[in-house]
């Protein structure tokens, strides 16, 4: 399978407010793209050649079943592992296995080429005996986990078929006491009850926000069975921003389900440069093939990797201390 | 190719009846990847939520998730599934049920039924469902105002929801 790893020009964050980035973050951040764009490709974002100094590369992957028969699959496996090291951070959706050895056996596979990746895991969740678990794989030498900080969002009046999974990272690409600190909340929305569940998640956001008062930086992402047309309760916090729009994110490149959710002026760290990973591009492979490894692309959004203290009144996000 | 013609539906529809588990398995994926397109084979694939190999039972609710409402000459079997005695496939029978929407408006009895399953997420389901089915569901009203003061909120609230869509809030 060929590798092509195109790369098309930087997105900008659509724009539910302002964006903050001064003009010195800005000259760092057009030297952050130039590092990774090479060449373009029409309008479809693609994904950095190489995992550059000056950035930290977040992904959300739906990976379809994720379980034993898709990790029977050699080939399907070698590209999700090609996949993933791409990316300083892949968060998982669709981990479906009564079996604990799939992720596990999949980082091994990532890991076969020398990286150094490890894994953190939720609880199988949902409604049914049908149950998923949401998992993070990250690039321990870019990036590190608060192990304090692993857990499943409340969920008490059950609006959320999956409650999202929390985790705080923090990046090592920085001396720690200015390194970029943030949560990633990973969901998986119930596809039939999808705007009742983006209420609930944007009060999610809010709460995960508030809950230490030394961390702003909060950045959902996931498969939220919707697009920012219908991100209409997100779009009633002040300054809230994503990162997808304008294309798709299913392998079928036909609906706009997957993206990155965060406050611009909090998580000014955002470089503003985004990507959808077409499976079938970056691997020359057939849509028949491709919908194999999954029925969604990855995508992905690039940050800062220190902590950006600019024009956020209160900005207090780095507590290294904290951070194991 | 990609799954998503019509014989091909049919095939891996019956394929989901196959004595081997692995070529279920390799159906169910199939259909699932078909998104939309295994809407013809809704009814397996709801049947398959029972089958004995989690492999195929996961790829048939994955297939599911995506498939959009039934066909409309599918109702009165999912209508029948709703009320079988396993809860996954009861649950996805009633889930496509609601997807129909006033296509299903004469299943409403047994999704009023269902709103005293023993299986939660059923029974929530149906008041879902039922919430789609907008004025339709006036016939379970009696049932609705009962699960409405369930001590299970996410059962209540769905029930005052469907009560509001059937006119009868």
């Amino acid at each position: 399978m060929a590798d092509r790893e195109d790369v098309a020009p930087a997105h900008p964050l659509p724009s539910a407010g302002s964006r903050l980035a001064t003009p010195a973050f800005r000259a760092v951040l057009v030297a952050a793209v130039a590092l990774v764009a090479v060449t373009g490709r029409g309008q479809q974002p693609a994904m950095p050649v190489a995992k550059p100094w000056d950035a930290v590369l977040i992904c959300s992957f739906n990976i379809q079943v994720f379980g034993e028969a898709k990790m029977a699959k050699r080939e399907v496996v070698e590209v999700l592992a090609r996949v993933a090291r791409k990316f300083d951070i892949v968060a998982i959706q669709e981990v479906r296995a009564k079996s604990d050895e799939v992720v596990p056996s999949f980082v091994r596979a990532v890991n076969a080429d020398g990286s150094q990746y490890h894994y953190v895991i939720g609880p199988r969740e949902g409604r049914t005996v049908s149950k998923e678990q949401y998992t993070f794989v990250y690039d321990t030498r870019r990036i590190e986990v608060d192990a304090s900080s692993l857990g499943v969002v409340p969920n008490p009046s059950n609006a959320l078929h999956r409650p999202p999974m929390h985790v705080r990272f923090r990046t090592r690409i920085q001396p720690a006491e200015m390194a970029f600190t943030f949560w990633l909340v990973d969901i998986h929305t119930d596809p039939d009850e999808v705007p009742s569940e983006l209420q609930a998640l944007s009060t999610v956001f809010q709460q995960m926000q508030a809950l230490r008062p030394d961390e702003d930086d909060v950045i959902v992402l996931g498969d939220l069975n919707a697009g920012p047309p219908e991100f209409t309760a997100f779009k009633r916090i002040p300054g809230i921003g994503w990162a997808v729009s304008g294309t798709t994110t299913n392998t079928r490149r036909s609906k706009t389900y997957d993206n990155l959710i965060f406050s611009q002026p909090q998580t000014s760290e955002y470089l503003g440069t985004w990507g959808v990973f077409d499976l079938q591009n970056a691997f020359g492979l057939p849509l028949e093939k491709a919908l194999e490894v999954s029925d969604h692309n990855p995508v992905w959004a690039a940050f800062y990797p220190a902590e950006h203290r600019g024009q956020s009144a209160g900005f207090m996000a780095a507590q290294p201390a904290t951070v194991r | 190719m990609t799954a998503d013609q019509p014989d091909e539906m049919a095939s891996l529809a019956a394929r989901l009846e196959s004595k081997d588990a692995d070529d279920r398995t390799a159906a169910a994926e199939k259909l699932a990847q078909a998104g939309e397109a295994a809407a013809p084979a809704a009814i397996p694939l709801v049947r398959a939520c029972g089958d004995a190999d989690e492999r195929v039972r996961e790829w048939a609710v994955a297939a599911l998730e995506e498939l959009g409402p039934p066909p409309d000459d599918v109702i009165a079997t999912l209508a029948t599934l709703a009320t079988g005695s396993v809860p996954l496939a009861a649950y996805w029978a009633v889930t496509l049920l609601g997807r129909a929407g006033q296509a299903a408006a004469g299943t409403a009895g047994v999704l009023a039924d269902c709103l005293a399953s023993g299986d939660a997420a059923v029974a929530q389901r149906a008041a879902w469902a039922l919430g789609k089915l907008g004025p339709a569901a006036a016939v379970a009203r009696e049932q609705l105002r009962a699960a409405a003061q369930s001590a299970d909120p996410r059962l209540a609230r769905l029930a005052v929801e469907a009560l509001a869509a059937s006119g009868g809030a």
